[in-house]
């Protein structure tokens, strides 16, 4: 893929190795898989390695351990110029239009970039994270036992995807990774499928991002029809050396700069499927069926930021002058997506009691955040003159403010990526954390509601065996009774019909099946005399033997309901103090992680509002998204860490074990870290190619001195007014209301970590002076709205039964009289043609022999017929 | 170019691989038989140790040591072959002191070579305790325990190999046929190696009656292209075809021919004792015949269809071009369709075998139809390049997976089966490695990337589909109706392996979703060679279709000896 385009291609040691990046995570899948079906169960495979979970920590350390390299060896030697490498997979040459010998290259090439170096790292280093929570969350519950090598084969080919995807050269690999993400994230939501809300949950997952991802294929397939005229020898069509080539794009946007708009347009709508966004976003709270570990592998580290990148890797199309203000309309409609969702999800946040959902609603409003400043950064660059040439090629006099603007406003938005990234990572596993110990302390405490529920025998069991025992009937006797076609086995429909005939129950086939996985011992589908004996009998003593008490509190304890947690602050320090900063970051809390980025966000969508009035939609979202987000995080922290228990279960909750901790200890240095990454310049390095970190601003502390004084005390006063607004509604109105209605002091004699005591203290202060009474707000119909999240799964449900379902119903229909009727035409003429073929292999050498005699004579008719 | 007469300095330098097999043959026929026989001298007491006879040791019996020995000498001659070639090849002839040339040593030859020798060491390591010396259960099979067997077996196997080298390296139709018949009689004992069984003896007869008919065919080809031209050589054969090749008697050759090597690679309607054999012989031999015995018979076919009745000798399109069109349309339907109602893996291995030399046929076809008139020429042999490249590919990977396949039967029919689909059933849970590695062939059988199934097939296509649209494309427009009637068997093509992957997945489904037939639960007997062997070929399989570059870099570079040399 010779680049035609300004990318420089640099053969760095590191961009060689580049491709193993995703390609060590996909290796350890199947490596995983196998391993897992060989060794299942075996000791040394479940505690030893972890049932997979140190196989693939290795590779995903080797994986973190090579971006790494490729990262530093970017910054540091090559910093600011982008690269391509390329593996390719088999050369041939081809017939081409009017050049016979093309070479047609089969490979994949990896775009390194500024953007691509930001994700490749939060993918990475989060997915490595995030698999080392993994061995700590999932082995240490038995219901994942002898299970969990297929959560850990689907992690890393997911984490592969997302690296994948990162890396790829064109956008076709992009949407090829893409996919394998949307695969793996349906995998991994209905991991415990055999509970029908985790099945419910992936499909709706599934089916909802595919809505977005065939007009991100159409928006693919129109940008190559626009593109792939101009790709040169070797080169794809979606390559980005080829459509992100200034000249390329100048072409196109001469005679199709409306198709390209629309383009870009339709792919923005498979962004929002992949990111949860208005009006897509209804996959992403049920999607916390998932395993702790996939929530925030999805809704933090990967998926979730795949639809920004595309967004973000849109940018050289609103950058280049052939298209100047051409698409200021596409860019309003993503800020103002972005602004819509941030406020609903924030909204619908205040009303959840399920901390996870919490998180879920939190995902949506912040990804709305970046959306809303990859928006206006996409504005400001599409309608600003900010190159150093103008399009007439005179020197541009506004050149080092406009540009300065473009590229804050872009960087402002990626570092929230960032942060965000960071943050919710490890809001993520923090919330698994005190799930998964609340949950241990409930089993400790109860330990008969275990969750086997299936262990449990189904009722029409009990009736059967008390039937035969009234009626008196001995179970050989009925078993030959019932065993119509004396087969000696009874299967599904002969048990249906006994049950009918014996008046205990009439069961449609698919509740039949519970009844036979508990008859069927040996797992054969068929139920012989001994199993039908044995089961019956046990399940008989076992009534006679009263045992039927268990059932009584078997009360539905659910352990991810803030309202069965609280006081959890002395219980799991480490814990509550990563919610704690992770929150602040969220919240935008002066100095912590995402308030550097949140900030500029608000500022530069305000910025475009002075110019644009339509603007003021998306600003005004975000300003009140603000103190929204500071009331739903403090109150998700003070309803979980503060007060006194709620229940009995939230005073048993021991400290968590080693391997969920250390993740937790890491990402709250990196999300406490912001300042540092603010202070090397991230903002202006992310989006642009020329910058290298720490280059402007004299080091690390200037650029500390020069971020302080932009934000606290900018020169101009409509920002420095904003900047304070923005604070006062985030980080004191929207706590304060928290602080003011939950949490409250810890009981007598619980000891706390120094750090929580201000905070505790703030909170007993103001719930003490200011509490109100909410309960009429919850009692309103809003309240209600809210938690049935605005009624939208409510009416796509509705659209999907009267509109999909009904042409479902027809398209079934055809489906199976005209394509599956020609399908089983072709395969049964196949097969008769197969009988009739090999029936003329006889067996008989005869036969053979005049069959190639018969051959001979052809072959002389055919070249004679062609000399002739 | 080195010209070398036989035993002159060099010559055993040249041929050193088939020199290895030699000695190779000649140690297996003394060692086994080493004993502590003593020879007295006449006349008095004293005893000398004479080795041959008397008691064997312990370690000459061993029933495993032919295998050993065969598989270490067919590995030697694999390096020495590969070394030769890698080490920057010199083409080398060995001519007649009357100047005549036998044998050509290029990178053609040499890739042949490669091929054979590697699906020779690998079937000889398969049978290495194929059947487990140590039981004794069944007393009819007694006799194969015995190494003596054993060896004649191994013996066999090695002058397969000599005549493929042969074939591989001749310049002459005469040489070409001496050496197809050396390897065709081994292969015709082989098949019928185990005589204790019915169908064994049954194949091994069916098919060394159709093949001694299609031989027999051959060689009257053969003797009226003597009796038209006056010599066998290659390079007067090609001068003479383009000359007057029109003429009766070498067409009728030509027909003769290609009946002969039509059966070789098992065309439709010469295949039909291909099935039977296949089905009858041990697994590796089947192995052997559809990947060795069948890149044998296209090596012949292209000798004997571009170098000698050579395209360019005609005007527009070569004289064969219908006939073998025909043919290859005939041999892949034909092969898939039979292959859908098999019910025997080793059948349907077969039926698929038969497909798979379709599409050969359908690569060669493609050739055929180039256009050589001035002006085209360079094009055409750029065009050319690529066909022979990707055919040289695909045989050199089906050695790799089918084989494998092959092999892992070989382990099953150890223990009775191999010889239903059920026989397989529940093989995942009996032996999840065997399973993968069976699902992997299966798929790359069928063609599914990024396995080597796919990047021959995918090469071949594309080989095929460049020779169609290559006048049409010439600075104009592509009209479809001026598109040359090859391309229709790159679709026949596309059509075809949609249909295999019905067969080749149903192994997969009744490997992963059935139950283990009743007596069939327990573990599959350990092999060490074999699996080993099997490891071999999977990781080749993956690794030549990951990365493919390097196998095709290659292929080129045979491919290049034989169009630069037209």
């Amino acid at each position: 893929m010779a680049g035609s385009g300004s990318s420089e291609i640099v053969h760095s040691t590191a961009a060689q190795y580049a491709p193993y990046i995703l390609l060590l995570p996909m290796l350890a899948f199947p490596v995983i898989l196998f391993l897992g079906k060989m060794f299942n169960g075996n000791k040394v495979w479940k505690e030893t390695l972890k049932e997979g979970g140190l196989i693939a920590l290795a590779f995903m350390a080797a994986s973190l351990g090579l971006s790494i390299w490729l990262i530093s060896d970017f910054i540091g030697a090559y910093g600011g110029v982008e690269k391509l490498s390329d593996w390719t997979w088999f050369t041939s040459s081809m017939w081409s239009t009017g050049v016979v010998t093309t070479e047609i290259t089969f490979g994949f090439g990896v775009h390194i970039d500024h953007i691509t170096v930001m994700l490749l790292f939060i993918a990475s280093f989060l997915c490595l994270l995030i698999n080392t929570f993994a061995i700590g969350y999932m082995n240490t519950d038995p219901i994942n036992d002898n299970r969990n090598h297929r959560f850990y084969a689907e992690f890393v080919l997911f984490c592969s995807g997302m690296l994948g995807m990162v890396l790829a050269d064109s956008f076709l690999w992009l949407f090829i990774f893409w996919e394998l993400m949307g695969l793996c994230s349906y995998l991994l939501i209905g991991f415990y499928y055999e509970r029908p809300s985790a099945a419910y949950a992936a499909k709706k997952a599934f089916l909802t991002t595919r809505v977005g991802d065939v007009f991100l294929m159409v928006g693919l397939a129109m940008l190559w029809s626009l593109f792939h005229p101009y790709a040169g020898v070797g080169e794809g069509g979606l390559d980005y050396s080829v459509v992100f080539y200034e000249g390329n794009i100048d072409k196109v946007a001469a005679s199709n700069a409306g198709t390209l708009a629309w383009a870009l347009g339709l792919m923005f709508i498979g962004a929002v499927g992949k990111s949860a966004q208005f009006p897509l976003h209804v996959w992403l709270p049920d999607a916390m069926e998932g395993p702790t570990p996939v929530s925030a592998l999805i809704h933090a580290a990967t998926m979730v930021n795949a639809g920004l990148y595309l967004v973000a890797r849109m940018f050289p199309f609103f950058a280049v002058d052939s298209m100047h203000g051409e698409l200021a309309d596409l860019a309003f409609i993503i800020a103002a997506i972005g602004g819509t969702t941030a406020v609903m999800a924030a909204a619908i946040a205040f009303v959840q009691h399920d901390l996870k959902k919490v998180l879920a609603y939190s995902t949506m409003s912040q990804l709305a955040y970046i959306f809303t400043g990859l928006g206006a950064a996409l504005y400001l660059a599409n309608t600003l003159h900010w190159h150093e040439y103008l399009p007439d090629g005179t020197k541009n006099p506004d050149y080092y403010v406009n540009h300065g603007i473009v590229i804050v406003a872009f960087g402002a938005a990626l570092f929230h990526l960032f942060n965000h990234a960071m943050a919710k990572g490890m809001l993520f596993m923090a919330s698994g954390a005190v799930i998964h110990e609340v949950h241990h302390a409930h089993h400790h405490l109860h330990p008969h509601d275990d969750h086997d529920h299936h262990q449990e025998d189904p009722e029409e069991l009990l009736m059967l065996a008390n039937y035969l025992q009234d009626t008196g009937q001995s179970v050989f006797g009925f078993f030959n009774a019932i065993d119509l076609d004396q087969s000696g086995y009874i299967d599904t429909f002969e048990f249906q019909k006994a049950l009918k005939e014996a008046n205990i129950a009439d069961l449609p086939p698919w509740e039949m099946q519970p009844l036979m996985a508990a008859l069927d011992m040996d797992g054969n589908g068929r139920i012989d005399v001994p199993e039908l004996e044995l089961t019956l009998g046990r399940i008989h003593l076992a009534s006679l033997a009263g045992g039927d008490d268990h059932h009584d509190h078997h009360d539905e304890f659910d352990a991810q309901s803030m309202e069965n947690m609280g006081g959890l602050a002395s219980k799991m320090p480490l814990t509550a103090t990563a919610m704690l900063v992770g929150s602040l970051s969220i919240m935008g809390f002066p100095l912590i992680g995402g308030f550097w980025s949140k900030e500029g966000i608000i500022a530069n969508t305000w910025r475009v509002a002075l110019d644009d009035p339509r603007f003021f939609y998306p600003a005004m979202c975000v300003l009140l998204g603000a103190g929204m987000t500071g009331f739903y995080m403090s109150r998700m922290w003070l309803k979980t860490f503060a007060g006194s228990p709620k229940t009995d279960v939230a005073a048993h909750v021991h400290p968590t074990n080693t391997w969920i901790k250390t993740p937790l200890f890491i990402l709250t240095f990196f999300s406490l870290a912001g300042i540092l990454f603010a202070s090397m310049g991230f903002t202006h390095w992310a989006p642009d190619i020329e910058y290298g970190l720490m280059s402007d601003h004299g080091g690390l502390w200037g650029g500390f001195v020069y971020e302080m004084e932009h934000v606290f005390a900018n020169e101009k006063m409509f920002f420095f007014i904003l900047t304070y607004v923005a604070l006062f509604i985030g980080a004191v109105v929207g706590p304060g209301l928290a602080l003011s209605l939950y949490g409250g002091k810890l009981d007598e004699g619980e000891e706390v970590l120094p750090w929580f005591g201000p905070v505790l203290a703030l909170n007993q202060l103001v719930k003490g002076r200011y509490h109100w009474d909410n309960s009429s707000f919850g009692q309103s119909g809003f309240a209600t709205a809210l938690e049935n999240r605005l009624y939208f799964d409510h009416y796509y449900d509705l659209a999907m039964l009267k509109i999909v379902a009904a042409f479902s119903f027809k398209a079934a229909e055809a489906d199976s009289s005209v394509i599956d009727g020609t399908v089983k035409t072709i395969e049964r003429t196949s097969q008769q043609l197969s009988t009739k073929l090999r029936s003329l292999t006889t067996g008989s050498a005869r036969d053979y022999i005049l069959m190639a005699a018969l051959g001979t004579l052809g072959l002389f008719a055919l070249i004679w017929g062609v000399v002739a | 170019m080195e010209q070398i007469e036989p035993f002159a300095e060099g010559f055993v330098l040249a041929l050193a691989p088939e020199f290895v097999l030699v000695i190779g043959l000649f140690t297996l026929m003394i060692v086994p038989n080493m004993g502590d026989a003593k020879f007295r001298i006449p006349l008095t007491q004293i005893r000398v140790p004479w080795l041959f006879g008397g008691k064997r040791g312990k370690l000459d019996s061993d029933p495993r040591l032919p295998g050993l020995f065969a598989t270490v000498f067919f590995t030697i001659a694999f390096g020495l072959s590969a070394v030769s070639f890698m080490g920057g090849m010199n083409k080398t002839q060995i001519i007649t002191p009357g100047g005549t040339t036998m044998l050509q040593i290029d990178e053609f030859s040499r890739m042949f070579e490669l091929i054979f020798f590697g699906a020779l060491a690998l079937a000889s390591a398969a049978s290495v305790n194929r059947l487990p010396a140590t039981s004794r259960a069944d007393r009819s099979l007694n006799g194969l325990y015995n190494n003596r067997r054993q060896v004649d077996f191994y013996i066999l196997l090695i002058t397969t190999g000599l005549g493929m080298a042969v074939v591989a390296l001749s310049q002459d139709l005469f040489m070409l046929f001496i050496g197809l018949e050396l390897a065709s009689f081994s292969t015709y004992v082989l098949v019928s190696f185990i005589k204790e069984s019915k169908e064994g003896t049954e194949a091994g007869m069916k098919y060394f009656i159709v093949g001694s008919v299609a031989s027999g065919v051959g060689l009257y080809g053969l003797s009226l292209l003597y009796l038209w031209s006056g010599s066998l050589q290659f390079a007067d054969l090609s001068v003479a075809f383009a000359e007057n090749g029109m003429e009766a008697l070498p067409l009728i050759a030509l027909g003769m021919l290609l009946v002969g090597f039509g059966f070789k690679v098992s065309a439709a309607p010469f295949h039909f004792a291909a099935p039977d054999a296949y089905a009858g012989a041990a697994a590796p031999v089947a192995g052997l015949l559809a990947t060795a015995s069948k890149a044998m018979g296209v090596l012949g076919l292209l000798r004997l269809l571009l170098v000698v009745a050579s395209p360019e000798a005609t005007e527009g399109s070569a004289v064969w071009l219908v006939a073998l069109g025909v043919l290859s349309v005939i041999t892949m339907t034909w092969g898939n369709l039979a292959a859908l109602g098999s019910t025997n893996p080793k059948r349907m291995l077969a039926y698929s075998s038969v497909a798979h030399a379709g599409y050969m046929l359908a690569a060669i076809t493609a050739i055929g139809a180039l256009n050589w008139e001035e002006g085209h020429v360079d094009m055409s042999n750029d065009a050319a390049l690529v066909v022979v490249t990707a055919l040289i590919f695909h045989l050199t990977v089906l050695v790799c997976f089918k084989l494998g396949a092959f092999l892992v039967l070989s382990l099953l029919e150890s223990e009775k089966g191999g010889h239903t689909l059920e026989s397989l059933g529940g093989l995942a849970k009996r032996d999840p490695f065997l399973a993968a590695a069976m699902f992997i062939f299966m798929m790359s059988l069928a063609g599914v990337p990024p396995l080597s199934g796919f990047v021959s097939k995918l090469l071949v296509i594309m080989g095929i589909v460049k020779v169609a649209l290559l006048d049409v494309t010439v600075n104009s427009d592509l009209v479809f109706s001026d598109i040359h009637w090859v391309w229709y068997l790159a679709l026949l093509m596309v059509i075809n392996s949609a249909i295999s992957v019905f067969y080749y997945l149903r192994v997969g489904l009744v490997m992963y979703f059935h139950e283990p037939e009743e007596g069939r639960e327990g573990p599959l007997p350990k092999g060490m060679p074999v699996r080993f062997a099997i490891i071999a070929c999977l990781a080749t399989t993956i690794y030549f279709g990951v990365g493919a570059n390097q196998l095709i870099a290659l292929c080129e570079a045979a491919a290049n000896a034989l169009v630069g040399a037209w």
